[in-house]
C-alpha cells in the first residue's frame, strides 16, 4: 500500500484503468463507481475470511478507505482487482491480529494422509460422484463456510483466493506476497483439510 | 495411504501433488505418472475424486448479495470522506 519505487514493469490495462485514471486526475466523484464494481466481491471475501457479517462490513469499509487513500500510489503493474485484494487481505490480517479468533497453526501433510489397514477396500464415495447441482444446498454451503472459517488464516486466505475468488497461483502469490511454491503447498493442505470436513459431513470413509 | 498393496511407495509421493495435478500445473511426465497410478490404485483415485469435488464445491458456493442497508451506509460514508475540499 505504500508507494513503490519506480520500476520498468509494463502497465496493465484492464476494465478499471480508465476509471482509476479519472479518479486520480481529480474526478473523485467517480470513486463510488469503483466501489459499486467491487463491493459485492469484497463483502463475500470478508464473509469468508471473517465469518461474521459485521466484521465483513468493517473489512469492506476499511478496505475502500485504504483504497481511496492509496489509489494514487497504484502503478497499474497488476490488474486493479489484484491490488484491491492485496489491500483487503492486508486489512483483514491486521484486523485478525487484533482479534483472538484465529487459531494459528501449521497444517502438516501427514495429518491428511488417509489411514487404513493394508488391504482395506477403498471406493469412491457417493458424494464425489453426484453432480454438483444436485449436491449443493444451503446446509452444505454452511458446512463448507464453517470448515473454511476453521482453517488457520494463511491457509484460509489461500483457498479463498484460489478456489472461491478465482485468482491464479501467481496472482495469489502476488496478493499474499509469498512465493508460488508456498501458495501451492498451503492450497493443497487447505483443500485436504476441507475434504476431511466434507467427508465428515457426508459420513463416508475414503 | 490406503492402497491395497501396503508397500506402494508411489501413493505418498503422488498424494502431495494431487492439487497441482487438478490445477494442471504439473509437467507432462508427472501428470502421466499420476494418471497411470490412479488407473491402478483405487484409494488414490477415490482421493483424487473427492479432492476434485471439494474444489468444485468451493468454486460453486456462490456469492451473497450485499445487504442493502450496509451498501447505503458504505456509500454515504464514502461520499462524506471523499468529498473534495471547498475552494
Amino acid at each position: 500500500m505504500t508507494a513503490a519505487p519506480p520500476s520498468n514493469h509494463p502497465k496493465i490495462i484492464d476494465n478499471d484503468t480508465e476509471l482509476i485514471q479519472a479518479i486520480n486526475s481529480g474526478q473523485i466523484e467517480k470513486f463510488p463507481e469503483l466501489v459499486r464494481r467491487y463491493e459485492q466481491k469484497l463483502y463475500n471475501f470478508g464473509r469468508r475470511m471473517c465469518g461474521d457479517a459485521a466484521d465483513a462490513e468493517d473489512l469492506v469499509q476499511d478496505t475502500f478507505l485504504n483504497v481511496f487513500r492509496y489509489l494514487k500510489d497504484f502503478r497499474h503493474e497488476t490488474k486493479f482487482k489484484n491490488w484491491l485484494y492485496r489491500v483487503a487481505a492486508s486489512t483483514c490480517i491486521k484486523k485478525r491480529r487484533r482479534s483472538k479468533f484465529a487459531p494459528e497453526r501449521e497444517l502438516s501433510l501427514e495429518e491428511f494422509v488417509p489411514g487404513g489397514e493394508p488391504g482395506s477396500v477403498a471406493q469412491v464415495p457417493d458424494w464425489a460422484q453426484i453432480p454438483l447441482e444436485k449436491l449443493l444446498n444451503e446446509e452444505l454451503v454452511q458446512t463448507l463456510n464453517q470448515a473454511i472459517l476453521s482453517l488457520p488464516e494463511p491457509y484460509r486466505l489461500v483457498v479463498v483466493l484460489r478456489d472461491m475468488e478465482g485468482f491464479s497461483t501467481e496472482e495469489t502469490a502476488q496478493i499474499m506476497n509469498i512465493s508460488g511454491a508456498n501458495v501451492k503447498v498451503r492450497l493443497h493442505r487447505a483443500r485436504l483439510f476441507l475434504r476431511e470436513k466434507l467427508k465428515g459431513y457426508f459420513a463416508h470413509d475414503v | 495411504m490406503t492402497c491395497d498393496s501396503p508397500d506402494h511407495r508411489h501413493c505418498l509421493e503422488l498424494f502431495e501433488k494431487l492439487s497441482e495435478y487438478i490445477d494442471q500445473e504439473l509437467e507432462p511426465e508427472a501428470r502421466r505418472d499420476i494418471e497411470a497410478h490412479v488407473a491402478e490404485c483405487l484409494a488414490c483415485f477415490a482421493c483424487l475424486q473427492t479432492l476434485k469435488q471439494t474444489i468444485a464445491l468451493c468454486q460453486k458456493a456462490g456469492d451473497q448479495p450485499v445487504p442493502a442497508a450496509f451498501s447505503r451506509k458504505l456509500h454515504a460514508m464514502l461520499q462524506t470522506t471523499t468529498k473534495p475540499p471547498l475552494p
